[in-house]
């Protein structure tokens, strides 16, 4: 076996919303280890956990119960700056709202997250038009997000992910308003990062574009278990 | 460097974003500022010219004689008071050694000063050369009294600007000629130099400049018939014997006048103490304005920056999500309040240069502010002390925001 390092860590993670009186449990017992340079898709039906547990690989929100561990460190004992500078070099998101600022175009969208990460101020033009590029946007770099479509927004918000060349991908649902074949451009796009020795993680509902990953977790009532397409 | 640019640039584009808000803000710090600028002007003037004229007027180490009517105890006297003489001047000279120059003088309030029909009502005085470094005056062209003016009771005079000015065609030297006082023909040996100092269009040293001196033995015998002085002004040789002379003077006065206190010997200092006690009360005026107008801008800026934040939650949940640590986001709202109210500020500024031409305008000579060099720092630095006290509040609240509480919030 080649050694491989571990990069996430659940660790019977619980996340559990009190709704007035009842309580949902958005995700229960949650535990899976991601290591570095794995693709993985995670599927299951509208309201079973998948954002909710997206958000939480990519520490943007802390659970209720048990441990996220990134690269060895507990994601608790971070304080919030340390998680920021995580987030700003190592990792990039796509929301499943894509969470474009609206007041700024599209080319300041993408270029966003340089202004938080150390790359040379130098290249981020150069990194910005890649981006835009890579996911087929350069003629819309001047546009307002509101004046694009839903696919566009989308793909902008990948852009945005891309930009700072992160080592972990977490996309939820980056091809849910896509066609077939801007979808399978983006996949295509998702599989070399990945064959250049980048970590994917994917959210989807289609048992299609998961099976072309190599790993698949299901997530069904906020309980995780892993499985084939 | 690159984040403190682009955080101007975005709060440009914030404001930009809310025209009518950041207006309103922006005229609040205006307001502000202006109000500072010119309180600040008004302050400057005034006292800048106050402490010229205190200057002008000899200083600190002046000592003056002055006659005071008797303490009651000593009341019975006041027949025998003559007040001050020549006598107690050389006294004073020969028993004072601390004292460095002395000018006795006698003042003849208003005075007619004719010559060839025009006339001149200005202040003459019978004056020693003393007076010119006691009193800061200086001869520009002719010469100061010889010894040979004062022994032969000379009928000669020196001449202040304006007395020029009324007696003299334009252009024309008055050296040399004759100017009439008291019914008597005064030749004229030196013209003072010109005192100006502009406050608006006032000359608040013209004082200096209707003046008309000739030899204090003149005065006495041909014009007033006696030797009673007006006062006694000195100057002590050195600040740090200041109240030692003014001790001795005091004695030798006291002795003079066989014990009768019929003088006072004062010093500059109680002057400059109303100086300073006025100046104090002004300042804690001047910050009491500044106070509440620095309240008022803070709370137009920290009120919009509140606002704005409420609007932008999602968007500093966004900035948070990919990279934003809390002290970015921090700086992103400290930066635009400051842009805020530097705008405010830069504007405030302007108004208040129009402000001070137009009360220039207006206002009698005088009263009118000045425009101060350091008023534009002073804006300067208001505007961004309101706009960094005001936005720490806001900000530290944007900072502190949980990214998917942000991200969540519709
Ligand atoms: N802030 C919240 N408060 C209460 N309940 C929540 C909250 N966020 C999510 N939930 C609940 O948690 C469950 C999982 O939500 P989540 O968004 O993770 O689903 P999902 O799998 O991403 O669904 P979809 O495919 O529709 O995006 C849902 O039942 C949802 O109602
Ligand atoms: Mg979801």
């Amino acid at each position: 076996m080649n050694s491989v390092r571990e990069v996430l860590r659940l660790d019977r993670v619980g996340k559990r919303y009190p709704m007035g009186d009842t309580i949902v449990d958005a995700l229960v017992d949650a535990s899976f280890t991601l290591n570095e340079g794995e693709a993985v898709a995670i599927l299951g039906p509208s309201g079973s956990g998948k954002s909710t547990l997206m958000h939480l690989l990519g520490f943007l929100d802390s659970p209720t119960s048990g441990e996220v561990i990134f690269e060895g460190r507990p994601v608790a004992a971070l304080t919030e700056r340390q998680r920021a500078r995580i987030r700003a070099e190592k990792i990039g998101f796509v929301f499943q709202a894509f969470n474009l600022l609206p007041r700024l175009s599209v080319r300041a969208n993408v270029a966003l997250p340089l202004a938080y990460n150390s790359a040379p101020p130098a290249d981020a033009e150069a990194r910005v038009d890649r981006a835009l590029e890579l996911v087929g946007m350069t003629h819309r770099a001047h546009h307002k997000p509101g004046e694009l479509s839903g696919g566009q927004r989308q793909r902008v918000a990948i852009a945005r992910a891309l930009v700072n060349e992160p080592r972990i991908l977490l996309a939820d649902e980056p091809t849910g308003n896509l066609d077939t074949k801007t979808a399978a451009a983006i996949l295509d796009l998702f599989q070399e990062l990945n064959r250049l020795g980048r970590t994917i993680i994917v959210v989807t509902h289609s048992p299609e574009i998961a099976a072309r990953f190599k790993r698949q977790i299901h997530v069904l009532d906020g309980r995780v278990t892993e499985g084939s397409a | 460097m690159k984040r403190l640019f682009s955080g101007v640039i975005n709060g440009l584009a914030e404001i930009w974003g809310h025209k009518l808000r950041s207006l309103l803000t922006i005229s609040c710090v205006m307001l502000g500022v202006a109000s500072m600028v010119v309180t600040t002007g008004f302050m400057e003037g005034f006292f800048g010219t106050w402490e010229a004229s205190l200057q002008e007027a000899g200083g600190l180490e002046k000592i003056s004689g002055v006659p005071q009517s008797l303490s009651e105890r000593q009341a019975p006297f006041a027949p025998v008071s003559k007040g001050f003489t020549l006598a107690d001047a050389r006294a004073l000279t020969e028993l004072v050694p601390t004292i460095a120059v002395l000018s006795p003088e006698i003042d003849a309030e208003s005075s007619r000063l004719t010559r060839k029909g025009r006339r001149f009502v200005g202040r003459a005085q019978g004056v020693t050369n003393g007076i010119f470094e006691i009193n800061r005056y200086e001869v520009a062209e002719g010469r100061m009294f010889s010894d040979l003016d004062m022994n032969d009771h000379a009928d000669v005079i020196i001449i202040g600007s304006e007395v020029t000015k009324n007696c003299f065609q334009p252009g024309e030297n008055p050296l040399g000629q004759f100017l009439d006082y008291n019914g008597r023909p005064f030749l004229i040996i030196g013209v003072l130099k010109h005192y100006e100092r502009l406050y608006g269009t006032y000359n608040t040293l013209n004082w200096k400049n209707d003046v008309a001196f000739i030899p204090i033995t003149t005065m006495a015998s041909k014009v007033q018939r006696s030797d009673q002085l007006s006062w006694i002004n000195m100057k002590s040789e050195d600040l740090s014997r200041l109240r030692e002379t003014v001790d001795a003077a005091a004695n030798v006065l006291a002795q003079q006048h066989r014990g009768l206190i019929d003088f006072k010997v004062k010093t500059n200092e109680e002057s400059l103490a109303s100086y300073a006690s006025t100046k104090a009360s002004f300042v804690v005026g001047g910050s009491a304005i500044a106070g509440v107008s620095l309240l008022v801008s803070g709370i137009g800026i920290m009120n919009l920056m509140l606002a704005s934040i409420n609007e932008r939650v999602r968007e500093i949940g966004i900035r948070k999500a990919i990279g934003a640590t809390p002290f970015n986001i921090f700086s992103q709202f400290v930066a635009e309040a400051v842009t805020l109210s530097l705008l405010g500020g830069a504007a405030g500024v302007g108004v208040a240069v129009a402000m001070i031409q137009g009360l220039g305008a207006v206002l009698p000579p005088g009263s009118a502010p000045m425009l101060a060099p350091s008023a534009f720092w002073v804006g300067f630095a208001f505007s961004v002390t309101a706009g960094v006290l005001a936005g720490i509040y806001p900000a530290v609240q944007a900072a502190k925001l949980d990214p998917i509480e942000a991200l969540r919030y519709e």
